[in-house]
């Protein structure tokens, strides 16, 4: 991906789920244009010698849990933001083709 | 100052308050009914830190049976169906949640201009910026409507806005506080933070909302410290390392003359000020290493958000379908544009060019960080280059050094996940500008009381902005 036209990001934005106007996608590749040379920046600095960086820390602070039932929602709580229900189940599009 | 607020009108006073500058700051995104929670007060020790104080919550925030938005459209009518530890903790010390506070949508921004709700207006000047993410929560404490309310920081979205409102704004080490039940941005860079009028109230802060927490498996399993009692304030012999890199990019003369004239008053106090230069060429790549980072985990962290798992469905002929109309009718113009930089850095081509690259140079720029720090107990410069902007103001030069560094310098606290605190110092054409410290990983301690101390010297504790 080397050339950064708007219909590069309407590409984009289409695998993420949602649609850019021509309008917007004009805007995002000017706006790239800054980025780019913000991202250049980058470039000058020497990261041979370095492992990425994911987390602030690496001291260890997760755990496997015993697998014991804390946090119980009743069927009412767990339909509450369901925008259609029936006979406590959610109701949705077919997923499965 | 908390303690104020600690009498039995303080409640309704506040949501009187809170109601009556709504329509001049716009602070507010939705108004909670307090009876439940007073009566809930019965079964609590009086003498808890937040007993009976009206407070708010930052609109990422989850609390059981409130509408909680993100701030965003997508979320419009989200019912929180549980509490955040956080919530949980403070309830269980009489905090009374008034309301939640508008910010920028799932805190991604730093002006609080992209809420569902509308900007937020800075109490100083309604003409001007609350500053964000966490704006809401700024301005209903810099007010006086709250003595102290709940805010997230990714980037400096705590501690901009409070230099900008002319309040205390903390944001402690990574993984100090829970972020169980609060809407990620960005998950190795994302805090809890919150502001006060005090540092003292800081502290107690502090100590309420800080500890391990199982449910968020990246909170510390590092001892709380009596923060509060901790505090003495005594300047002498501490070593401030003054960031050069920040002040040298600054072009505004006057904060340039009250911070020199702050760093002759420490320095009266015995404390001793040495400058202290990071890596320039690290500094200049910071705010891009930030956006890479900060986008990239924000697009996987909300993909959720499609209409079938989060959010306002709207009508489709198929789950695709649903799908896009959902995001794109849900996320506003700033959203969609950081979701597609986000996913140009996760791209497969980019992946080891970009995003990799990124993490690299923040590893970089953190060594570099505490290898000042060991010459120094904190770090300390002005907060923003000057008092909060224009509402429409966008003169911004996004290539120049002040904007890659003096405005976006306080990303090194979320990098680095070491605690940083904004403390007022200064008004700037009649606007606040506060100072930032920034100490090593869980020496909160000793940062709030270095910032205590510049504190008494400034004379700035618990000064509010009242409309009228």
């Amino acid at each position: 991906m080397t050339q950064y036209t708007p219909d590069t990001f309407k590409l984009l934005a289409k695998q993420l789920r949602f649609e850019l106007s021509d309008e917007e996608a004009i805007d995002i590749s000017n706006e790239f244009e800054v980025l780019i040379h913000q991202m250049n920046l980058l470039d000058k600095i020497d990261t041979s010698k370095c492992e990425p960086m994911v987390y602030p820390f690496e001291e260890e602070t997760s755990f496997m849990r015993e697998d014991v039932v804390e946090q119980v929602f009743t069927q009412e709580e767990a339909l509450l933001n369901a925008p259609q229900k029936k006979n406590g189940f959610f109701v949705t599009r077919k997923v499965v083709l | 100052m908390i303690e104020h607020f600690k009498h039995k009108a303080s409640v309704q006073k506040a949501l009187d308050k809170a109601l009556a500058y709504q329509p001049k700051l716009n602070a507010m995104v939705s108004f909670l009914e307090p009876t439940s929670q007073l009566e809930a007060l019965k079964a609590i020790d009086p003498s808890s830190p937040f007993y009976g104080v009206p407070i708010v919550l930052k609109d990422l925030v989850n609390m059981k049976g409130s509408i909680t938005t993100g701030s965003s459209k997508i979320l419009e009518n989200y019912v929180s169906p549980y509490d955040a530890t956080i919530t949980q903790k403070l309830s269980a010390k009489g905090a009374i949640i008034i309301g939640k506070a508008s910010c920028d949508t799932f805190g991604m921004g730093g002006t609080n201009m992209t809420a569902a709700t509308g900007p937020v207006m800075n109490p100083y000047d309604l003409t001007r910026m609350s500053g964000g993410s966490s704006g809401g929560s700024a301005v209903l404490v810099a007010s006086g409507v709250v003595p102290m309310a709940i805010g997230t920081d990714t980037g400096d979205s705590v501690r901009k806005p409070a230099s900008y409102c002319g309040i205390v704004g903390m944001k402690p080490s990574y993984g100090r506080i829970s972020r169980y039940g609060v809407i990620p941005y960005a998950s190795s860079l994302d805090h809890v933070g919150f502001f006060t009028t005090t540092v003292k109230d800081a502290a107690i802060t502090l100590e309420v909302l800080a500890g391990r927490d199982d449910k968020d498996m990246t909170s510390s399993n590092r001892p709380v410290e009596a923060y509060a009692s901790l505090l003495k304030g005594d300047l002498k012999g501490q070593r401030i390392g003054i960031l050069k890199n920040v002040i040298d990019s600054i072009q505004n003369q006057s904060t340039l003359k009250e911070f020199e004239r702050l760093c002759q008053k420490l320095e009266a106090k015995g404390a001793i000020c040495v400058p202290i230069q990071l890596n320039e060429d690290l500094m200049h790549a910071f705010l891009p290493t930030y956006y890479i980072i900060a986008n990239a985990e924000a697009t996987a962290n909300h993909s959720n958000l499609d209409g079938l798992r989060f959010g306002v469905q709207k009508e489709g002929d198929d789950v695709e379908a649903i799908m896009s109309a959902t995001r794109t009718a849900g996320f506003g113009k700033l959203l969609r544009k950081r979701f597609v930089i986000g996913s140009y850095a996760l791209f497969i081509e980019n992946q080891e060019k970009v995003f990799r690259k990124a993490q690299k140079v923040r590893r970089l720029i953190v060594e570099d960080l505490k290898k000042a720090l060991s010459q120094c107990d904190v770090l300390m410069a002005p907060a923003s280059s000057q008092g909060a902007p224009r509402l429409d103001d966008q003169s911004a030069d996004q290539l120049s050094s002040e904007y890659l560094i003096a405005e976006n310098f306080m990303a090194l606290g979320n990098f680095s996940g070491y605690p940083s605190i904004t403390i007022p110092f200064t008004l700037v054409d009649g606007l606040p500008v506060g100072i930032n410290l920034t100490a090593s990983a869980f020496e909160e301690a000793q940062l709030l009381d270095i910032a205590y101390g510049i504190e008494q010297v400034t004379q700035w504790a618990d000064r509010t902005k009242e409309l009228v």
